[in-house]
């Protein structure tokens, strides 16, 4: 696995009672360091791969590596250095913001004056110092995310999954987000971001796969990618040229 | 630590949860007080129930006499004097009054005649010379009760029994008078013994208890206060239900399944704060079955001696019902399939454990499955404490089949719960 954290071989994956594979016979790679972008229509099967890379769904077939560890056989091992965002709000709304991060870091295993240093650091960073003792129901859709994305840090993971981190969110929390994953990238963090919002994966990932019905449709560096397809103006060009312009729910 | 955290998360979760503390502590409340008052009455026994009864005393003689006094010392039973015996019927008919014992005219002279006739045959035919009396035999001297349509088959028995007892005493009494009276006539003079039935043989009636002095009759108090905490207790799956789907739609328990080894403190935390919650439960409405219900005319409840006992039983009653809850939760899917099976099925559980009704009066194949249900085993051991002092040794059967369920459904929790975190 030459400098890859991430390695996908053949995976397939459908749900019980489902016509069609979730994921099928799809391989890809991502490097560490990079900003991986994970884009494809809804219903592509992003998030199925993402619960597949945490370990929570099995494959059918195929193997996944994370860090030289293998999917299914080290998935605790796994968990422990891989911090996933997931698309819904993973948080407890009658608890405050305090409350939440605090009972997640204990969950992790953080020692109190790692947390509380750690959560200082997060919420300063997201602008959310003044909402810690609020409880989460009474925040913006926004303020939600910002906070859900903190959950998935506080443990200080090697890799980062983000299932549309941004999805929901006004201009100023979306670019919030987006500045922090740009110093994360600068200091060389692997991330896995799964999204639709394709200017913003042309502004951040360094590479991106297109997935769609459950298969791999391109992977490469963005620009290399539209250098290969010079009828392409952008990334949404080359989405729309790979994935066609039927709606999808 | 992890644990830990959970139990502190657990807590602010309920406190901040209205609705949820007054299911858990202020509904058990009302509940066993509510059942206290209403089954009062259905429990408290002949001895302890005023009965109204009317007397129509047509005959006004020494018989009736006796019998008014010896129903008024009973102390039960208030005798009412009516003299019509028509209004007398229609009073009973119409509940006014549960019985009504009519004594006809000259009740009292027919039986005397009936009790000389019998001693003057029984002491000529000892061949002793006595005055003749009328040989024509008396028919049976006839007494009429008549009891409302309404009166419960155990009150129409006792009453019956007690005129009867009554009846039967003054009968012997004056067989023994009439029998001196005969022997003495002529010219036989000795002197007459006074005579009294209950002088000759007295029926000593107690409770089989270490104590017997210690009042342990089981009443409504004794058998609702421990019945109904129990049935809160297995009631505590609603708020455990509850939050944990609620966590499941929420996703804060997809962020759990995405933290390694979280699973296990998150049950462990989950089963201890619940199992915190049902002893506080059980601490609050033994203090109510205490302090509360008698100043609402209740029988004061009687814990028994055993406090260790007590104990043991109530955490394992609290173990078995937090595990119970547990398994309801991580088990269904909704919250609407979660609560309607978990309340349904304590509802049966309890009904077959004998809360409701007290198992021994069941049918015999419900006798034989309530033997299963978790309630029956904590509300045995609970009145052997409670009324019959029992010793550890006595309730640890029942108490061992507690935490074994508890045990059972904690591990049922935990694998249905690990195996739902991969699919």
């Amino acid at each position: 696995m030459s400098g890859a954290i991430v390695q996908i071989d053949n995976v397939s994956k459908q749900y019980k009672g489902a016509q069609q594979p979730a994921i099928s016979h799809l391989n890809l790679e991502i490097q560490k360091g990079s900003v991986f972008g994970l884009l494809g229509p809804n219903g592509a099967g992003k998030s199925t791969l993402v619960m597949l890379l945490c370990g929570l769904l099995r494959p059918d077939e195929g193997s996944i590596q994370v860090m030289d560890l293998k999917v299914g056989e080290s998935s605790a091992a796994i968990r422990e250095k891989i911090g996933v965002a997931p698309q819904e709000i993973a948080l407890f709304p009658t608890l405050t913001a305090h409350e939440n991060l605090f009972y997640f870091g204990r969950m992790y295993g953080l020692q109190t004056d790692v947390l509380k240093k750690r959560i200082d650091e997060y919420v300063n960073t997201f602008g959310l110092q003044d909402k810690m003792h609020k409880r989460v129901q009474t925040f913006s859709g926004g303020m939600k995310r910002r906070l859900n994305l903190i959950a998935a840090l506080l443990h200080d993971p090697s890799l980062i999954i983000l299932d549309e981190p941004t999805a929901g969110v006004d201009v100023q929390s979306r670019n919030m987000i987006l500045e922090f994953l740009l110093s994360l990238k600068s200091k060389g963090v692997t991330i896995l971001y799964s999204s639709h919002f394709l200017e913003e994966a042309e502004r951040i990932c360094t590479h991106l796969a297109i997935v769609d019905e459950g298969k791999l449709l391109i992977t490469g560096i963005p620009q290399v990618l539209l250098g290969e397809n010079p009828d392409c103006k952008n990334l949404e060009d080359l989405f729309l040229k790979r994935t066609g312009k039927t709606m999808r729910d | 630590m992890k644990i830990r955290a959970t139990i502190f998360k657990e807590f602010l979760l309920l406190v901040r949860d209205p609705g949820g503390m007054a299911l858990i502590f202020l509904m058990p409340l009302a509940l066993v007080i509510v059942m206290a008052l209403i089954q009062d009455a259905p429990f408290r026994d002949y001895q302890e129930i005023k009965l109204e009864v009317l007397l129509v005393d047509q005959d006004n003689d020494s018989l009736s006499h006796k019998i008014k006094r010896a129903l008024e010392s009973s102390g039960n039973i208030t005798v009412v004097n009516e003299t019509d015996l028509e209004r007398a019927n229609k009073l009973v008919q119409a509940g006014d009054f549960k019985a009504s014992i009519v004594l006809r005219k000259g009740t009292t002279q027919s039986l005397k005649k009936k009790t000389e006739q019998l001693i003057g045959k029984i002491i000529r035919n000892m061949g002793v010379e006595t005055p003749l009396i009328d040989s024509v035999e008396a028919p049976a001297v006839q007494l009429d009760l008549y009891f409302d349509p309404a009166i419960k088959v155990n009150y129409k028995q006792a009453l019956g029994e007690g005129i009867e007892k009554i009846v039967a005493q003054v009968q012997s009494e004056w067989i023994i008078m009439e029998l001196q009276s005969q022997l003495s006539s002529g010219e036989n003079k000795y002197p007459k013994v006074k005579f009294n039935p209950g002088d000759m043989m007295v029926v000593n009636q107690q409770y089989a208890s270490d104590k017997p002095k210690e009042r342990l009759a089981l009443n409504s108090v004794q058998h609702n206060v421990p019945a109904w905490t129990m049935f809160a207790m297995f009631f505590i799956l609603f708020p455990l239900a509850s939050n944990f789907i609620k966590e499941r739609e929420e996703g804060s328990m997809l962020r759990l399944r995405l933290i390694s080894g979280s699973q296990f403190p998150v049950i462990a935390g989950k089963f201890s704060f619940y199992f915190f919650v049902c002893m506080l439960q059980f601490v609050l409405m033994i203090a109510v079955g205490i302090f509360v219900m008698p100043s609402l005319g209740l029988n004061k409840l009687i814990l028994g001696n055993n406090v260790f006992g007590i104990l043991v039983t109530a955490c394992s009653v609290g173990m078995a019902a937090t595990g119970y809850g547990l398994l309801i939760a991580v088990f269904f899917k909704t919250p609407q399939q979660a609560l309607s099976f978990g309340s349904i099925s304590v509802v049966i559980l309890s009904a077959l454990g004998g809360v409701w009704v007290p198992v021994y009066v069941m049918p015999e194949v419900l006798q034989t499955i309530s033997k299963f249900s978790p309630l029956q085993w904590g509300l045995e051991s609970f009145t052997d404490l409670f009324l019959r002092n029992a010793n550890t040794l006595a309730i640890l059967p029942n108490t061992i089949k507690l935490m074994t369920f508890s045990f059972v459904t904690l591990i049922a929790s935990f694998l249905i719960h690990k195996s739902r975190i991969i699919s």
